[in-house]
């Protein structure tokens, strides 16, 4: 998440630094930094629209450039080493806001009121005299009242810790002299405080029920014949590339070549801790508009392939009966007169549930058994998934209608032609760099798809 | 154990059992000649002559001779074959190109596979073809450092090539390539001159699981798989029955005898399945009114269709184990009629058939033929909708 929060941090600071015209004494140093500075604003002005949203940073800088006397800077004899102290001051006091906005806004999206008003709640349950006599239920509550004390301690700390930082900042501010060994705890403290926000934001972007385990991405082609299927396989690759570069164990487990390029459709299975929690955001219908490379005529075309993520659950852990009269299961080997006539590797397994009309099919295993096996795993898996998006109790209660039009909602566009930008629809995060992101280089978006899903959660449960 | 029968005029020297007591019985073959009487059941012989001119024909022509040893399938060879990835990668870019080649032509002409499946074939061979450890999309991994790695292979990367026409040009099926076929939870070893198990049958299994399930006693008896072949439909059986009851297969065929007693052996069911050669019930005469449950995938394609089949299938699977006479019956109904005699009170048989016209002549003849003999009979669709087995159990 620092990535979002950087820049726009960074860009208030930035072109407030910019903006301060070089002052006689120190010119040098002056131009040196409004070198960096410049450096620093044509990187971040590109994330400028986050930048409006912002409240204005509240330290003011003018402050900071009076508070180092003109004379200590343009002293020759050990300029280089004050000017690093300035640079790093500075950038020191930009780090430290920039952690100070992002605790605050950790500490009011992980609902600290709500979490203390739990901690009441839980306590007072924990002090009724009856509590022990159901053991089980008991248990159950203390783990809650551990967790929720955790998080409401983790949140203070972070308040605690920051404001030690801002301190020490506020002091080098007021004093006329630069406290090395203050500033080095300063740094520390920043230093310690983002990974721990970073884990903090981890735990709880990615605390879904499945988004520990490893993942299933199907990639089916749109239509739009021969374009569409290059670009599921361009798709493919992309996600290999991703799940390769996050070391994951990534495997092909079904590819079904296109006529005369790309594919049909291909299944990549992805082991790790987190997989699917980090890629499940990329489900959806992925757009392309580029010049086609099969198009005779060289004009412009538009594509469209579907990503399908599920949790690749062990099979014990899934919990669901689903009554065989809601399936309708169908082999590809029908039709013709089978048995001893026909000798074909079609073991191919399609089930569909009947009821939300969800569907997978499994033809990567080399027996129809183990297809159907597979193939119902997936199912279950999918209907899970989409139970827990739905808030449904029951797989009974999860609304077909609803799956169709979501599944299948446009969620990224990838232009090619006539400029180069990748979009996302949800997010609205966009990059130009179109080719690292067709490398794998899937951060950014699925970052700020994560922090979009949590925003919006939050916002609904309020 | 020992199971003796009388073989007509023929010169069929039987030496039964070795001295450890097993169940596998050698049979030396001099002649294929007079074969088709042997296998031609009584029934048979009511019946017209082209069929057991034309069985005696395409069995003595096409079936192979009775090799020494089975073959052992590549998946269970040593990987010895070091070869770059580079040029893995070369042969497989060649098998897809030849793959994709044939389009739809197999399809139009025989109802064969079309390029899509003959590129799952070719994953799966290169699966095999690997040292376990070897993840197969490296196949697709561009980049120096892969193409420059070395893997180790089953056979030589020369022997893929030569594989790979023969599955493209000559149409060899894709599991006598690998020498093995992917069959419910099973993996088994295959080879010309035994049929290949088909999905279908697959369900035999779930039907006797089924019966089983509730019935202790047909549990813990004897059970027989007639024309075993690959002792698919045995070795599934066996498992069924976790542990409890025997299953006796048999076949005509001595290379079938040896490639199922091989997969028993892998499956570690020496003391459950007994293999014995020989037709249909002829090796069963010491269980007569004894057994629990008969099954079987006997051939019943028609004598006709025979020229018509996909090539992988026509020309490369066993006669014997494909052609079922004029109407394709002659082995259904002589099983029908053994299974009479054969099963006990509450015995329990399954048959595959043709689909759904000669499972309704099968019920017809139970119903004329054997009134009272069966209850509960039946046809049972398969996957497809088919109704591919015929059911009953003996009154």
């Amino acid at each position: 998440m620092e990535v979002l929060f950087r820049p726009t941090n960074a860009t208030a600071a930035a072109s407030e630094l910019s903006l301060k015209p070089p002052r006689s004494g120190c010119l040098v140093h002056r131009v040196n930094q409004g070198l960096v500075f410049l450096h620093l604003k044509s990187y971040y002005l590109r994330s400028f629209s986050f930048c409006t949203l912002l409240p204005p940073s509240s330290h003011s800088f003018t402050s900071a450039i009076h508070s180092v006397p003109d004379s200590r800077v343009s002293e020759e004899v050990s300029s280089d080493s004050r000017e690093w102290a300035l640079q790093d001051f500075y950038s020191l006091r930009r780090d430290v806001e920039i952690v100070s906005n992002r605790v605050e806004e950790i500490r009011s999206s992980a609902g600290l009121e709500q979490l203390e008003r739990e901690l009441v709640d839980l306590e007072l349950k924990a002090s009724d005299s009856s509590f022990w006599d159901d053991r089980t239920k008991a248990q159950k509550i203390l783990l809650a009242l551990n967790d929720v004390k955790d998080k409401i301690k983790q949140l203070s700390d972070f308040k605690t810790q920051v404001e030690d930082a801002e301190t020490i900042i506020k002091l080098t501010e007021e004093m006329d002299s630069v406290d090395g060994g203050l500033l080095e705890e300063a740094t520390d403290i920043i230093k310690e405080l983002n990974k721990a926000l970073d884990r903090f934001e981890l735990t709880e972007l990615l605390s879904g029920p499945y988004d520990k385990e490893g993942a299933v991405i199907s990639i089916t082609a749109g239509a739009g014949g021969t374009d569409a299927q290059d670009w599921a396989d361009m798709l493919l690759r992309m996600y290999m590339r991703w799940g390769e570069k996050q070391r994951y164990k990534t495997r092909i487990v079904e590819k079904s070549m296109g006529e005369e390029a790309g594919i049909k459709s291909a299944t990549i299975e992805l082991e790790g801790r987190y997989a699917y929690g980090y890629i499940s955001g990329e489900k959806g219908t992925h757009r392309i508009v580029r010049q086609s490379p099969f198009n005779a005529k060289g004009l412009r075309q538009t594509s469209f392939s579907g990503v399908e993520v599920m949790p690749l659950l062990p099979e014990e852990s899934m919990d669901v009966e689903i009554p065989e009269e809601d399936l309708d299961i169908s082999f590809s080997r029908a039709g013709g007169k089978g048995g001893q006539n026909v000798n074909k590797v079609e073991t191919a397994v399609r089930i569909t549930h009947i009821p939300t009309g969800v569907t997978v099919r499994c033809t990567e295993e080399r027996t129809q058994l183990a297809n159907k096996i597979k193939a119902m795993s997936r199912l279950k898996a999918k209907l899970l998934v989409i139970a827990e998006e739905q808030r449904a109790s029951e797989i009974k209660q999860i609304r077909g209608d609803v799956v169709k039009a979501e599944w299948g909602q446009q969620i990224r566009n990838y232009v090619f032609h006539p400029y180069k930008l990748v979009k996302d629809v949800r997010t609205g995060h966009e990059t130009s760099d179109i080719i690292s992101v067709m490398d794998g280089e899937l951060e950014h978006f699925i970052k700020a798809y994560l922090r979009y899903k949590y925003t919006k959660s939050s916002n609904g449960e309020d | 154990m020992t199971a003796s029968y009388r073989l007509s005029s023929l010169c069929i020297t039987t030496s039964i059992f070795s001295s450890h007591g097993t169940r596998q019985m050698k049979v030396r073959l001099t002649g294929f000649g007079g074969l088709s009487t042997f296998i031609r059941p009584p029934l048979h012989r009511l019946k017209s002559t082209p069929c057991a001119l034309s069985s005696s024909v395409l069995f003595s022509s096409s079936s192979p001779p009775a090799s020494q040893s089975h073959q052992v399938p590549l998946f269970l060879r040593v990987p010895k074959y070091a070869t770059p990835v580079s040029d893995l990668q070369k042969w497989y870019s060649w098998a897809s190109d030849l793959a994709a080649s044939v389009g739809s032509t197999f399809l139009v002409s025989d109802n064969g596979p079309d390029s899509s499946l003959l590129c799952r074939e070719l994953r799966w061979l290169l699966e095999d073809a690997l040292q376990e450890d070897i993840d197969p999309s490296l196949i697709h991994q561009v980049g120096v450092n892969s193409a420059q790695r070395e893997v180790n292979l089953k056979t030589g990367i020369e022997d893929l090539y030569k594989l790979w026409i023969q599955r493209i040009e000559e149409r060899r099926p894709f599991q006598y390539i690998v020498g093995c076929e992917h069959w419910r939870d099973l993996v088994l070893c295959v080879q010309e001159g035994v049929l290949i198990p088909r999905p279908e049958t697959e369900i035999i299994i779930d039907l006797v699981a089924d019966v089983i399930s509730s019935n202790r006693v047909l549990k813990e008896g004897f059970w027989a798989d007639l024309g075993t072949g690959s002792g698919a439909i045995a070795i599934g059986t066996a498992r069924a029955l976790g542990g409890c009851g025997t299953v006796i297969a048999t076949d005509l065929s001595p290379v079938a005898v040896k490639v199922a007693s091989f997969n028993v052996q892998r499956y570690g069911l020496q003391g459950v399945v007994e293999v014995r050669e020989g037709s249909w019930f002829e090796p069963l005469k010491d269980v007569q009114g004894k057994l629990a449950g008969l099954v079987s995938n006997p051939p019943y394609i028609p004598s006709e269709n025979i020229p018509g089949l996909q090539a992988e299938v026509g020309r490369h699977e066993p006669k014997l184990a494909l052609d079922g006479g004029v109407d394709g019956m002659d082995h259904l109904l002589h099983l029908c009629q053994g299974a009479a005699s054969m099963l006990r009170t509450g015995g329990f048989f399954a048959l595959e058939t043709n689909g759904e016209k000669q499972s309704k002549l099968i019920l017809d003849y139970m119903e004329k033929e054997h009134r009272g003999t069966f209850y509960n009979a039946k046809a049972v669709p398969d996957f497809a909708g088919v109704l591919r087995f015929v059911t009953a159990f003996r009154v």
